[in-house]
């Protein structure tokens, strides 16, 4: 069970990893044409990825908050005993960044709503920045975890 | 008295209590992943290790809506600078990575 969890998991941060990405370029760096692909990228109507990111990143929680008892019996154990401090260490900062950022998500959602207020552009962004860093941080540190035995096991 | 005027003050004051409460241990509950048992505020660990970040998160979510409810009638003449909602979690997640810096100083 821990494991269909584990991959939904994942797959629920792949889709949000997107969505906020996509989100950022287009609060930080916005671009009105659609000539290649990075421009693209950019050149999303960010307001619509608004209430499915916020959806997927509380999923993404739940379903972390799911498989943590897992984690904490048998990974960090193994962290512990195979002293890989460095490999630990990021989980902990992942697990504080993500709980930060759940605090964030009603301010996300709020500067998010249409019709787009002008005055809220700056923090449009950098909220949406902040929350883009810790997704695209915990699903780094997450996959490094997730293969750690596979790393650095016997 | 519109509510979401205090979502910047939320997410500051959700932050701080955060942190406050992992470096104080202010969980609301604790629970016992081996024994799958649930116990009240801080417990030490009684059989394998104790887990409080669920109890971290719950003082966090009760505390900022609290501090949110309070601040709501003042946001009535007063709009909340919205820096507040990412400037303070950004500086406590700053505090965090210097707290936890030992896991890489090794």
């Amino acid at each position: 069970m821990t494991t269909v969890l584990l991959i939904v998991h994942a797959l629920v941060a792949v889709a949000l990893i997107g969505g906020i990405t996509h989100q950022a370029f287009a609060a930080c760096w916005p671009a009105r044409r659609k000539e290649g692909f990075f421009t693209s990228f950019r050149a999303v109507a960010g307001a619509r990825y608004t209430n499915a990111n916020v959806v997927l990143y509380l999923a993404a929680v739940v379903l972390g908050a799911l498989i943590y008892p897992a984690y904490r019996l048998s990974v960090r154990t193994y962290l512990e005993s195979a002293r890989l401090w460095s490999y630990n260490g990021p989980f902990e900062v992942k697990e504080q960044f993500v709980t930060v950022g759940l605090g964030m998500l009603p301010l996300f959602w709020w500067v998010w709503r249409e019709p787009l207020d002008p005055a809220k552009a700056g923090a449009r962004a950098a909220v949406t920045a902040i929350l883009c860093f810790i997704v695209w941080y915990s699903f780094v540190v997450g996959h490094v975890l997730n293969n750690i035995r596979g790393l650095f096991g016997q | 008295m519109n509510i979401e005027r205090t979502f910047p003050i939320f997410a500051a004051a959700f932050a701080v209590i955060y942190i406050f409460a992992v470096e104080q241990n202010w969980a609301l509950f604790t629970y016992h992943p081996r024994i799958r048992e649930w116990g009240w505020l801080m417990e030490p660990a009684r059989s394998g290790p104790a887990m409080h970040w669920y109890g971290w998160l719950a003082t966090s979510a009760l505390g900022a809506a609290a501090v949110s409810l309070v601040a709501l009638p003042f946001t009535r003449r007063w709009t909340p600078p919205l820096w507040l909602g990412w400037v303070i979690p950004l500086i406590v997640m700053v505090v965090f990575v210097y707290l936890l810096r030992g896991f890489f100083l090794r």
